[in-house]
C-alpha cells in the first residue's frame, strides 16, 4: 500500500519535473530574441557580429543607451517625453467620455440604440489605414499637422470604439438596485453617474487606462502620418528615423528599441493584473 | 439582473454627444471620405470602380501570373495573397501554441513569469517587434543562423529577410513568436474558468488525456478561441508596422513580403496616389468587417 | 433637496466645455511655448537696440548742440564723428534685419559640416541664418498644404530636383531664371530644376559614387594591386576570394536599398557609356532592351555569384571590412572618408577598361525658394550664395563634397581623398544619379528589384521588366 502510494507520488514528481523543464525552456527560448538586441546595445559590434552568443570577448558598456538617449536628431529623452505628452492625454480623454457613452447603452434604453451600439463595435474593425488620408487632409486644413492636439484626438476617437465596448460590459455587471435608490432620492442621471457608477467602476477604467496607454505609445502609423516637425517626434518614430539614414548603426538602435521598450514593459510588469483583466475582458458578454 | 433604468431622454444627449462628435468628425466622416475618393480619379473625375480594377489587377496587390515562380519573382505573389499566406500560417500557429502553453503552464510553479516573458512580444511596440526580427534573421548576428548552426546546418545559414523565398515566411515566423503571448494569455484565462471537477470526473470514468483535451476542455474554450481568432485575423489584416521595421518600406526584396497596408502607406505617402490608396484601404475594410460581422453574430445569438 | 436638473446639467456642460478648452490651450501652450520664447527673445533684443539706437541720436544731438556753440574750429573732427554715427545705424540696421530660416536633411556629423558655410554667409552679409532640419519625405507631405495656405517653413528649402520642379510649375517656387548663370555649372546639373527652360531651383554641392574602395594596407598585405583592365578586376575578385578569412570579396551594402542602385549605375556609366545612363533616365532606352540586358548579363550577373555579397542591411558592417577583413571591396560614396578611423588609407578605383566615354555618377542637393517666403531679397541672397563658387568652396573644405559649380578650384578640397576625387570627376562626364532624378515610385522599386536581382539573379528578366514598369 505504502508503496503503491509512493509510486504515484513519484510518477507525478517525474511528469512535473518535465513539465516545469520544457516550460522553463520554452520561456528562455522566447526570450532569445530579446537577449540578442540587449547584447547588440551593450557590447561592441565587432564582438557579436559572428553571434553574440560568444563571449570570448566580452565588454559590455552603455555608451549606446546615453547617445540614442541624448542624440542630437533623434534623441530618445524627447522622444519619450513626446510619447508621454501624447499618450496620457489620449487616455484620460477616451476614457471619460467613453464612459458616458458606455453607461448610456448600458442604462438607457432608447429606439435606435442597439444600432448605434452595433455600428461602434463595427468601427473597432476598421483598420487606420482608412482614415489616414482624410484625417491628414483634415488636419492639415486645421493647421494640426505636426501638432499634439491633432494627434491627441485622432488617438481619443480612435480609442473610444472598444472603451465603449468595454464600459458598457462592466456596467451591465454592476447592479441596478443602488443607481436606482439614489435616483429616488432625486440624484440626477449624471450625478448617480458621476458619484456612485464611476467610483464603483475604478478597476475596469484601470485595466482600460492600461491597455489605451500602451495602446498609444506602441502606435507608430498615426504619428507617422501626422507628426513631421523633427523635434516633434514620437519616440516609436524616433527608433525608425534611426535607421534608413546614410549612416545607421546597429548598436545604437538596438539601444534606442529598448529605451523605447521599457515604458510599456515597465507598465505590465507593474500593472499586470489590469492589463490582463483588460483583454480577457473581451470574452464577457452582456 | 435588471440593468436598465428608465431613462430620463433629455438626459441622452449629455451622455452620448462628446462619444458621438469625436467619433463622427474623426471617425466616420473620414471614412466615408476615403470611401468617396476611392472612386475618382487624381484629377478629381469620376471613375467608378476604376481605381479598384486598376489595384486589383496591379502586380503589387495580386501577382498571380506566374505562380510556379512563387516568391521569388518581382512582387511576390502580390501583397494581398501574402496578407492571406500570413493568415493561413499564423492563426493555427498563434492559437495552437497559446493553448498548448496555456495547458502546459496550468500546473507550473512560477507560471506568471513564463507567461509573461512569452507575452513581452505584444507588450513591445510593433515597430521594435519588427526591428527585432530583423536582427534576429540576419546572417551572422541573429540567433536563428546561430541554432542552424550549432545543429550542424550550416548550409541553412542566411539572410532570410533578404532572401525573397524567405522574406515573407520568416516575419510570419517572427510574428508567431510576437504574437503567441496573446492566445496563450486568453486561454490561461479560461482555463482557470472550468472546474476542477470536470477534470476529476472524467479521470475516474477513464479518459485519456486526448479525450478529456477534445471533449470537454476545447468546447469549453469556445468563446475564448473565437476572441482570439478574430483578433488574431483582424492584425493579420492590418499588419504594417513589422513590416515596416523587418524589410523596409520597399516590402522586402523585390517587394516578397509587402502587405496591403503597407502598400496603402506607399501610394498614399510616396506616390501621393490618394486615390488609389483609397481603394486599398476600402478593400481591406471590407476584409476586417467580413471578420468582424462574423463575430457580432455570435455575440448576438449569445 | 431638488436641484433643478435641468441647471445642473447645463453647468456640468459648460464645465465640461471649460476643461476641454483650458486643457486644450495649455497643450497648444506647451507646443507654441518655444515659438514664444522666441518671439520675446527677439522682442528683447529688439528694445536693446532701440535703446542703443536712441542712445546713438542722443549723440548726435550733442554735437549739433556743439557745432551750434563752438568756433569753426576741427570741422574735420566733427565730420568724423557723423561718419562713426552713421556706420553705428546701419550696424543696428543690419542687426534689426531679418533671420533667414534654412531647411535641409543634414542632421549630426553632416550638419556639421554645413553650418559653417550658413556662418560665411552670415558674416558675408551680416543676415542671420538658422537652419532646421527636416528629411525629403518628411517634407514632401506637409508642403503641399502650406503652399495651398501660402505659407512656407523655410526661406532656403533642399529638397528632391522632381518636387521643384512640380512645385514649380505649379507656381510656388520663386522662378529664378538668370540669378544664376548655367555656364557655372557643370552641364545637365540645373536642368533638372527647369521646366521650360524656366529655372526654380539652385543645385548646390553633392556627392560622387567613384567606385570601389579598398583598404590600401589590406592591398598591400596580400600582394593586390589596382585593376586596369575587366580581366584584371576579375582576377583580383577571385584573388581576394581566395585571401583566408574572407567572406565574399566585395560588401554590398543596403540599408534602405540606395547602395545597390549605385553599384548599377557605375555599371551602366561605364560599360553603357553616359549616353546610355541619360537615356535610361529620360526613358528613352527601355531597361529591358537588349542592350541593357546584355550590359547585365555580362558584367553584374556573373559576380552576383558569390563574389557580391548577400545586401547586408546595416552600415555597422563597415568594421567587418575595414578592421575584420572579411570583405575586400565596398561600392560606396564619397561620404565613406567619414566612416573609417583613417581615411588616409582608403583608396578607390573604378570599373576599368570602359569601352567609351567615361561618366561618374554624381549625387546633387538642390534648393529653392518658394514663392511665399517674407524675404525675398535676402532669400535669394542666400540663394546665390549657396550656389556661388564662394559658397561652394566654403562647403567642400569640410570635406566630403562635390561642388557643381566648376569654378570651384582644386585646391578648395581637403588633401587626399577628397581632392583626388574632384580630379577624377573633372576628366569624365558627370551623371546625375538616376533614381534620384527620377524619384517617386520609381525609386522604391527600383531598389526593391535590385535587392531580389542581388539575391536571385536568374530572375534578372522579370526584374527588368518589373523596372522598366516604372519608368518613364
Amino acid at each position: 500500500m505504502d508503496d503503491q502510494v509512493y509510486g504515484e507520488k513519484m510518477k507525478i514528481r517525474k511528469s512535473t519535473i518535465i513539465v516545469h523543464i520544457i516550460a522553463w525552456s520554452v520561456a528562455l527560448i522566447w526570450v532569445l530574441p530579446f537577449l540578442g538586441v540587449f547584447m547588440a546595445a551593450t557590447r561592441p559590434w565587432g564582438e557579436i557580429s559572428h553571434g553574440w552568443w560568444n563571449f570570448a570577448e566580452f565588454n559590455p558598456t552603455f555608451e549606446n543607451f546615453v547617445a540614442a538617449w541624448t542624440d542630437e536628431r533623434a534623441s530618445i529623452a524627447v522622444g519619450m517625453l513626446n510619447s508621454f505628452l501624447v499618450a496620457i492625454p489620449s487616455t484620460v480623454m477616451p476614457m471619460l467620455v467613453a464612459s458616458l457613452a458606455g453607461y448610456g447603452f448600458a442604462r438607457f434604453s432608447f429606439p435606435i440604440r442597439n444600432y448605434l451600439f452595433l455600428t461602434i463595435v463595427l468601427i473597432m474593425a476598421i483598420p487606420q489605414q482608412m482614415i489616414a488620408v482624410p484625417i491628414f487632409q483634415i488636419m492639415s486644413s486645421l493647421g494640426l499637422v505636426s501638432n499634439y492636439i491633432g494627434l491627441i484626438l485622432v488617438h481619443s476617437a480612435w480609442g473610444l470604439a472598444w472603451i465603449i465596448l468595454f464600459m458598457r460590459n462592466y456596467f451591465l455587471t454592476l447592479p441596478v438596485e443602488i443607481e436606482e435608490a439614489a435616483r429616488v432620492d432625486g440624484a440626477s442621471d449624471f450625478k448617480i453617474f458621476y458619484k456612485i457608477v464611476l467610483p464603483m467602476a475604478l478597476p475596469a477604467l484601470a485595466s482600460v487606462a492600461v491597455l489605451q496607454f500602451m495602446w498609444v505609445w506602441n502606435d507608430f502609423f498615426l504619428a507617422q502620418i501626422l507628426i513631421y516637425d523633427p523635434e516633434m517626434l514620437l519616440a516609436t518614430q524616433r527608433v525608425s528615423r534611426m535607421r534608413g539614414q546614410y549612416i545607421v548603426s546597429w548598436d545604437l538602435l538596438s539601444a534606442a528599441s529598448i529605451l523605447v521598450m521599457i515604458v510599456p514593459v515597465l507598465i505590465f510588469a507593474l500593472l499586470q493584473k489590469y492589463y490582463i483583466k483588460g483583454m480577457v475582458g473581451w470574452t464577457v458578454k452582456g | 439582473m435588471r440593468t436598465e433604468i428608465i431613462s430620463a431622454k433629455k438626459n441622452l444627449p449629455l451622455f452620448f454627444s462628446p462619444a458621438l462628435i469625436l467619433i463622427v468628425l474623426f471617425v466616420l466622416f473620414p471614412v466615408l471620405q476615403t470611401i468617396y475618393i476611392s472612386f475618382f480619379s487624381s484629377s478629381g473625375e469620376f471613375v467608378g470602380l476604376d481605381n479598384y480594377h486598376d489595384v486589383l489587377t496591379s502586380k503589387e496587390i495580386l501577382n498571380l501570373g506566374d505562380v510556379s515562380q512563387g516568391l521569388s519573382q518581382p512582387y511576390g505573389l502580390g501583397a494581398l495573397v501574402h496578407n492571406m499566406l500570413w493568415i493561413l500560417i499564423h492563426l493555427p500557429l498563434s492559437m495552437f501554441s497559446g493553448l498548448a502553453l496555456a495547458i502546459i503552464l496550468r500546473d507550473v510553479k512560477g507560471a506568471s513569469v513564463v507567461k509573461s516573458a512569452i507575452f513581452l512580444g505584444m507588450v513591445t511596440p510593433m515597430i521594435v517587434g519588427g526591428l527585432i526580427l530583423q536582427f534576429t534573421f540576419e546572417e551572422g548576428v541573429g540567433i536563428v543562423n546561430g541554432f542552424f548552426n550549432i545543429l550542424g546546418l550550416e548550409q541553412l545559414t542566411r539572410t532570410w529577410t533578404a532572401h525573397p523565398e524567405t522574406a515573407l515566411f520568416a516575419v510570419i515566423f517572427g510574428s508567431v513568436w510576437l504574437w503567441t503571448g496573446f492566445s496563450l494569455i486568453v486561454y490561461s484565462a479560461g482555463l482557470a474558468t472550468i472546474p476542477r471537477e470536470y477534470y476529476e470526473a472524467a479521470k475516474i470514468d477513464g479518459a485519456t488525456p486526448f479525450r478529456t483535451f477534445f471533449r470537454i476542455t476545447f468546447p469549453l474554450l469556445k468563446p475564448m478561441t473565437l476572441v482570439v481568432i478574430t483578433m488574431t485575423l483582424l492584425w493579420e489584416l492590418k499588419i504594417f508596422d513589422i513590416v515596416w521595421a523587418a524589410v523596409g518600406e520597399g516590402g522586402g526584396p523585390g517587394q516578397a513580403s509587402n502587405v496591403l497596408a503597407l502598400q496603402m502607406y506607399v501610394w498614399a505617402f510616396r506616390s501621393f496616389d490618394f486615390n488609389r490608396a483609397a481603394a486599398v484601404a476600402t478593400i481591406l475594410t471590407a476584409l476586417t468587417l467580413v471578420v468582424s460581422v462574423w463575430m457580432i453574430r455570435y455575440m448576438v445569438k449569445k | 433637496m431638488k436641484m433643478p436638473t435641468t441647471m445642473e446639467n447645463v453647468i456640468t456642460v459648460l464645465v465640461l466645455i471649460a476643461i476641454v478648452t483650458s486643457a486644450g490651450s495649455l497643450w497648444y501652450g506647451l507646443t507654441v511655448a518655444d515659438d514664444v520664447g522666441t518671439l520675446t527673445d527677439s522682442v528683447a533684443t529688439l528694445v536693446d537696440q532701440m535703446g542703443d539706437l536712441a542712445t546713438s541720436v542722443a549723440s548726435v544731438a550733442t554735437s549739433v548742440a556743439d557745432l551750434a556753440t563752438a568756433t569753426t574750429a576741427d570741422l574735420a573732427a566733427i565730420a568724423d564723428d557723423i561718419t562713426a554715427i552713421s556706420d553705428r545705424v546701419k550696424e543696428v540696421e543690419k542687426e534689426i534685419g531679418p533671420t533667414l530660416t534654412v531647411i535641409g536633411p543634414w542632421s549630426g556629423a553632416e550638419m556639421d559640416a554645413f553650418l559653417p558655410v550658413l556662418a560665411a554667409f552670415e558674416n558675408k552679409t551680416g543676415t542671420k541664418v538658422s537652419y532646421r532640419i527636416y528629411r525629403a519625405e518628411d517634407l514632401a507631405p506637409i508642403l503641399p498644404a502650406q503652399f495651398a495656405a501660402g505659407q512656407a517653413p523655410g526661406d532656403v528649402i533642399f529638397m528632391w530636383n522632381w518636387f521643384i520642379q512640380e512645385k514649380g510649375e505649379e507656381g510656388h517656387i520663386l522662378e529664378v531664371t538668370g540669378l544664376i548663370d548655367e555656364a557655372d555649372f557643370r552641364p545637365g546639373v540645373l536642368d533638372l530644376v527647369k521646366v521650360d527652360n524656366k529655372l526654380y531651383g539652385g543645385a548646390y554641392t553633392g556627392k560622387g559614387k567613384p567606385g570601389f574602395w579598398y583598404r590600401k594596407s589590406f592591398f598591400t598585405a596580400n600582394g593586390l594591386t589596382v585593376p586596369t583592365t575587366w580581366a584584371e578586376f576579375l582576377t583580383l575578385v577571385d584573388d581576394i576570394a581566395a585571401i583566408p578569412g574572407i567572406v565574399n570579396p566585395i560588401l554590398s551594402g543596403d540599408g534602405v536599398g540606395w547602395p545597390l542602385s549605385d553599384i548599377t549605375e557605375h555599371f551602366i556609366a561605364t560599360y553603357g557609356g553616359p549616353q546610355l545612363h541619360r537615356d535610361l533616365t529620360n526613358g528613352t532606352v527601355a531597361w529591358n532592351s537588349t542592350q541593357v540586358e546584355t550590359l547585365f548579363t555580362d558584367r553584374i550577373v556573373p559576380l552576383l555569384d558569390g563574389d557580391f555579397s548577400d545586401p547586408k542591411t546595416w552600415d555597422t558592417y563597415i568594421e567587418n571590412w575595414w578592421n575584420g577583413s572579411e570583405y575586400g571591396l565596398y561600392f560606396m560614396g564619397s561620404w565613406i572618408t567619414g566612416m573609417v578611423d583613417d581615411p588616409t588609407d582608403l583608396g578607390v578605383f573604378s570599373l576599368p577598361e570602359a569601352p567609351g566615354a567615361e561618366g561618374v555618377v554624381f549625387s546633387a542637393d538642390y534648393f529653392f525658394v518658394p514663392a511665399y517666403t517674407e524675404h525675398p531679397k535676402e532669400a535669394l541672397e542666400l540663394f546665390e550664395f549657396l550656389a556661388s563658387e564662394e559658397g561652394q568652396s566654403h562647403q567642400v573644405a569640410e570635406g566630403g563634397h562635390i561642388a557643381t559649380n566648376i569654378n570651384v578650384p582644386l585646391d578648395a578640397y581637403p588633401p587626399g581623398v577628397d581632392t583626388d576625387m574632384a580630379i577624377a570627376m573633372t576628366g569624365k562626364e558627370t551623371l546625375l544619379d538616376l533614381d534620384d532624378t527620377i524619384g517617386g515610385e520609381f525609386q522604391t522599386t527600383f531598389w526593391s528589384q535590385l535587392q531580389l536581382l542581388w539575391v536571385q539573379p536568374a530572375q534578372l528578366d522579370a526584374v527588368l521588366d518589373a523596372i522598366e514598369a516604372k519608368a518613364p
